[in-house]
């Protein structure tokens, strides 16, 4: 078996807030993510699920090198890159790329998309300039946005479309890795459907492999291979996308999955709601877990976080 | 008499790319009790026939017109400026998405209820401040008197938001408009707070319109379910119905387009180009140009808006 | 709070001795002494024993050192140009004039600006607005002395109503006072215009509406009270701005105020004088800006209670 193209190994990440009361009343410590471990073999999707505050996006950032862990170790391909300088981190930049969910901010307004499409080329020194050109006006008919909108500048688009360009800028140097930060969650549900697709046969075409984070399950089980669910800045559950949606046993995941619209109004039901309080005193009691709550294998490829009871 | 009477709205207003049509002939009629669901994508029109039926809309820029235009038999298109203060948060309220900006950020929770209250009726501070707790209590918050002290920075989205529902409920209205209360909440916020909507609905007797982009949401919480896309109602029928039997094109693609319906890593039935530009619609029936069925006749006369069964109507050329 | 206003007057200390330091420094890095004027030549010889009598003769640090144990004690010297009184008492004689015509200036101008500025957003792109508008924009940018030399013209040449100059009757003060208001009147106008315009849309005034709240309480309790955020901020800072007098309007109203002392303490080399009127305007800038913050501070309760909590 070969190594997973990315690997995240006990990765942490404390941020020290000022304590209430003025300047001389010290840091309290937020543990925005602790000890997250996870893989993405080749060529799959693995969805991180979580709500805000969980830790997802911050995991993302690390993931990316955009964020310095306070431990942990990131490996891409099976080589480290958690201490690599800059200049060594670059050509595993070309690696790795991200899409963010607010697109709009992340394309440079005065630019025309042509430009910014070929500028990750330009910054490799990939090709001469009319190759970067030709190939970021192929990229954008790829991601579904005629060639001649390489002329057009960002305010133009529309969300979607202002994704679709996100995406190609992302994929122009052919990364092994995507990280996709709630790319569609400022979309349109007609739109949504359509970066869905996009992306699913992006993965397929160009092999690529992509840790897809976001809040939405409905989205997570349409594109997903695997599903990591994190809660307060841990990973509680992972398992098979399908067996999350069939088999959850942590309270946190049970209540994200009851959380989801019906779609159907005779399937409307009363529901109950856990405080975080309550979810961690819920932590299932399993034989053969730890003393401390930590994830405990159930099935093969079920991970829940677990004691033992 | 309808609680909501919209007959043949028109809203527009001026923005550089043009004169934007937000709204091209929407109508919309609303008994007492009941619960509506407006969905739509953005641009639909949606919000902004909300904002119409209060007057919220600035007006110029903004131009409404319309046949009929009433909230519990006030015409709210001549209604004063006195008459339209009388009518909001007393008959019609409404809560908005996003609360974290919808309150004053210099007065507490607290101040911002009461006055709500002491515009409506002529309760003393001190009976205005109990009736705000009790308000706090109804919406499920467990520290009403922390809460009422609070400034709006100091609490979480989804304690404002029932914070905001509070405030919109605290006149006792005849109806509320909720537009899109739960987009800018968190998963399970979002379903608590439905459920909350939900329940004060039932126990208060009152209307309900709930404005979305989000089908799983009407499903969730009302009996009727009007469809709008490009400035114009496509369908219009029972919950039910409408998810078991669509038969506008575009509600059965936007149906169908809804990630997470069955099982396993899968393409979805999307639904090609894009939403119409609202300052330059197309001619004819707005959906034409991304619809699968098209007519001849659908690129250049808008379809009439006809019944299709029991409470059901569609604007379709295709349905004859 | 305390806390906060105690580190407030400790910087305000430092940055009082930096710019005695600073301005010290710089005066006497300037060629030249009191005694080198040219209308009144005097020999070598006269000249070292008028400045060993002034102590010009030690070194820097000693004058320095000397001075600043003075201003401690709240002797500020005596003025090389009026030698027959210290620089206390010339303060306290050409002061008050000064204080009456920018007190009432910005007293007089900023209410009447502020009215403007409300007229104006409330009845925005109508006539008024655009009136207020040119009316603001020409009292920013027609200079002062313009400005008075047209009231001199207008209400003393012509019409003869008042008088073009001196400051002995209160009704001589009327047209130096009305020259002075037009800044801070025109200032006051433009930033009350935009503030309004930036509170009115925000989303919490379609929520007071929708609340049924009347327009005039929507406007005076909750408009103006978040629009007066930013104008505190201004308001004392141009007080003091305005208070230590204005060379240009005095000189046109012959107004025996500070504005003259200004220059001619740097025209004369008149060294104490020069530092008295910098530290004093100094130390008012500093009192000014820890009262605005402060005022802003119980306005805003974003900063009262340090955050989110």
């Amino acid at each position: 078996m070969t190594a997973p193209v990315l690997e995240l190994r006990n990765l942490s990440k404390t941020f020290q807030l000022p304590r209430k009361g003025g300047w001389f009343a010290g840091h309290i410590d937020h543990h925005a993510v602790r000890d997250v471990s996870l893989t993405l073999p080749r060529n799959t999707i693995l969805g991180l699920v979580g709500e805000s505050g969980s830790g997802k996006s911050t995991t993302g950032l690390m993931t990316m090198r955009l964020m310095e862990p306070t431990s942990g170790r990131i490996l891409i391909d099976g080589a480290d890159i958690t201490a690599l300088t800059p200049a060594e981190l670059k050509p595993y930049r070309r690696q790795m790329q991200i899409v963010f969910q607010d697109s709009y901010s992340a394309l440079d307004p005065m630019m025309t998309l042509a430009r910014i499409v070929a500028e990750p080329l330009h910054i490799h020194g990939i090709g001469r300039a009319e190759e970067q050109t030709e190939q970021a006006l192929a990229m954008l008919d790829r991601v579904g946005l005629h060639r001649s909108y390489g002329q057009r500048y960002p305010h133009e688009l529309s969300g979607g479309q202002r994704q679709r360009v996100a995406i190609a800028r992302a994929l122009i140097l052919r990364p092994q890795v995507l990280v996709a930060d709630e790319p569609t969650s400022a979309l349109d549900v007609s739109v949504k459907a359509q970066i869905i697709n996009l992306l699913l046969d992006l993965q397929q075409e160009m092999g690529l492999s992509i840790l897809f984070i976001s809040h939405d399950l409905s989205v997570v089980r349409s594109l997903t291979d695997r599903v990591a669910v994190m809660f307060n800045g841990r990973i509680v559950e992972t398992a098979a996308t399908e067996t999350i949606f069939s088999d959850a046993r942590h309270p946190y995941t049970q209540g994200l999955l009851s959380a989801i619209p019906v779609l159907n109004p005779s399937d409307r039901r009363p529901r109950r709601f856990l405080t975080a309080d309550e979810i961690e005193r819920g932590i299932p009691r399993l034989p053969g877990a730890g003393p401390t709550p930590a994830l405990h294998q159930v099935s093969p490829g079920h991970l829940v976080e677990a004691v033992a009871g | 008499m309808p609680l909501v009477d919209i007959q043949n709205l028109h809203v527009s207003f001026p923005q550089h790319e043009g004169l934007v049509q937000a709204v091209r002939g929407m109508s919309l009629t609303i008994e007492a009790g009941e619960s509506v669901g407006i969905v739509g994508e953005s641009g639909s029109g949606k919000s902004v026939t909300c904002m119409a039926a209060l007057r919220l809309l600035r007006h110029p820029p903004s131009r409404i017109t319309a046949d009929r235009l009433s909230l519990d038999g006030v015409d709210m298109l001549t209604a004063s400026r006195r008459d339209l203060a009388r009518v909001r948060g007393k008959v019609a309220s409404m809560v908005f998405q996003d609360p974290m900006s919808a309150f004053d950020p210099v007065f507490t929770i607290g101040h911002q209820i009461v006055e709500t209250i002491r515009a409506h009726t002529d309760a003393s501070l001190s009976a205005a401040t109990d009736q705000a707790v009790a308000l706090l209590d109804r919406v499920r918050i467990k520290t009403p008197l922390s809460i009422l002290n609070s400034y709006p920075h100091q609490l979480s989205g989804g304690m404002l938001q029932r914070a905001m529902i509070a405030m919109a409920l605290s006149c006792r209205p005849k109806i509320l408009f909720a537009d899109e209360p739960t987009t800018a909440l968190d998963v399970t916020i979002q379903a608590q707070i439905l459920a909350l909507i939900k329940d004060l609905q039932a126990e208060l007797g009152m209307g309900l319109v709930m404005v979305t982009h989000d089908l799983g949401v009407v499903a969730e919480t009302v009996d009727r379910v009007v469809v709008m896309y490009g400035g114009r109602v496509m369908e219009e029928g029972p919950v039910q119905a409408i998810f078991d039997d669509p038969q506008h094109p575009y509600t059965r693609a936007l149906l169908n387009s809804i990630p997470g319906r069955t099982p396993g890593k899968q393409r979805l039935t999307e639904i090609a180009g894009q939403s119409p530009n609202p300052a330059n619609p197309p001619a004819g029936c707005p959906f034409h140009p991304r619809c699968t069925v098209a007519l001849p006749d659908c690129a250049t006369t808008a379809p009439a808006t006809r019944q299709i069964g029991p409470g059901r109507t569609a604007a379709c050329w295709g349905l004859t | 709070m305390l806390r906060y206003i105690i580190g407030r007057l400790l910087s305000i200390l430092l940055t009082f001795f930096v710019v005695s330091l600073i301005v010290f420094l710089m005066m006497h890095s300037v060629p030249g002494g009191p005694f080198d004027g040219n209308d009144m030549p005097v020999s070598d010889a006269v000249k070292a024993k008028l400045n060993a009598s002034l102590g010009l003769d030690k070194p820097l640090y000693e004058q320095y050192l000397r001075y600043m144990w003075g201003v401690l004690h709240f002797d500020f010297g005596v003025p090389f140009q009026s030698p027959g009184e210290t620089v206390t008492e010339l303060l306290a004689r050409a002061w008050p004039p000064s204080l009456i015509l920018g007190g009432s200036g910005v007293l007089i101008g900023a209410p009447l600006g502020i009215l403007m500025g409300m007229a104006a957003a409330l009845r925005r792109n109508t006539w008024f607005d655009y009136l207020v508008s040119a009316v603001s924009t020409l009292g920013l940018t027609i200079p002062v002395f313009v400005i008075s030399m047209m009231l001199i013209m207008v209400f003393s040449v012509w019409l003869n109503w008042l008088p073009a100059g001196g400051w002995e009757k209160p009704y001589s003060w009327i047209l130096p006072i009305t020259a002075y208001a037009a800044v801070p009147m025109a200032t006051y106008a433009r930033y009350t215009r935009s503030a309004m315009l930036d509170v009115m849309t925000k989303p919490f005034v379609t929520v007071l509406r929708a609340k049924g709240l009347s327009e005039r309480r929507i406007i005076f309790q909750h408009v103006l009270r978040n629009a007066a955020l930013p104008l505190v901020t201004v308001f004392l800072p141009m007080f003091i701005g305005t208070a230590t007098g204005s060379i240009f309007v005095e000189a046109m109203f012959r107004v025996p105020g500070l504005g003259a002392y200004f220059v001619s303490s740097i025209e004369l080399r008149d060294y104490p004088l020069e530092m008295s009127l910098i530290l004093m305007i100094t130390m008012m800038f500093c009192v000014a800006y820890l009262i605005s913050d402060i005022v802003y501070a119980l306005l805003n309760p974003r900063i009262r209670f340090g955050g989110k909590s």
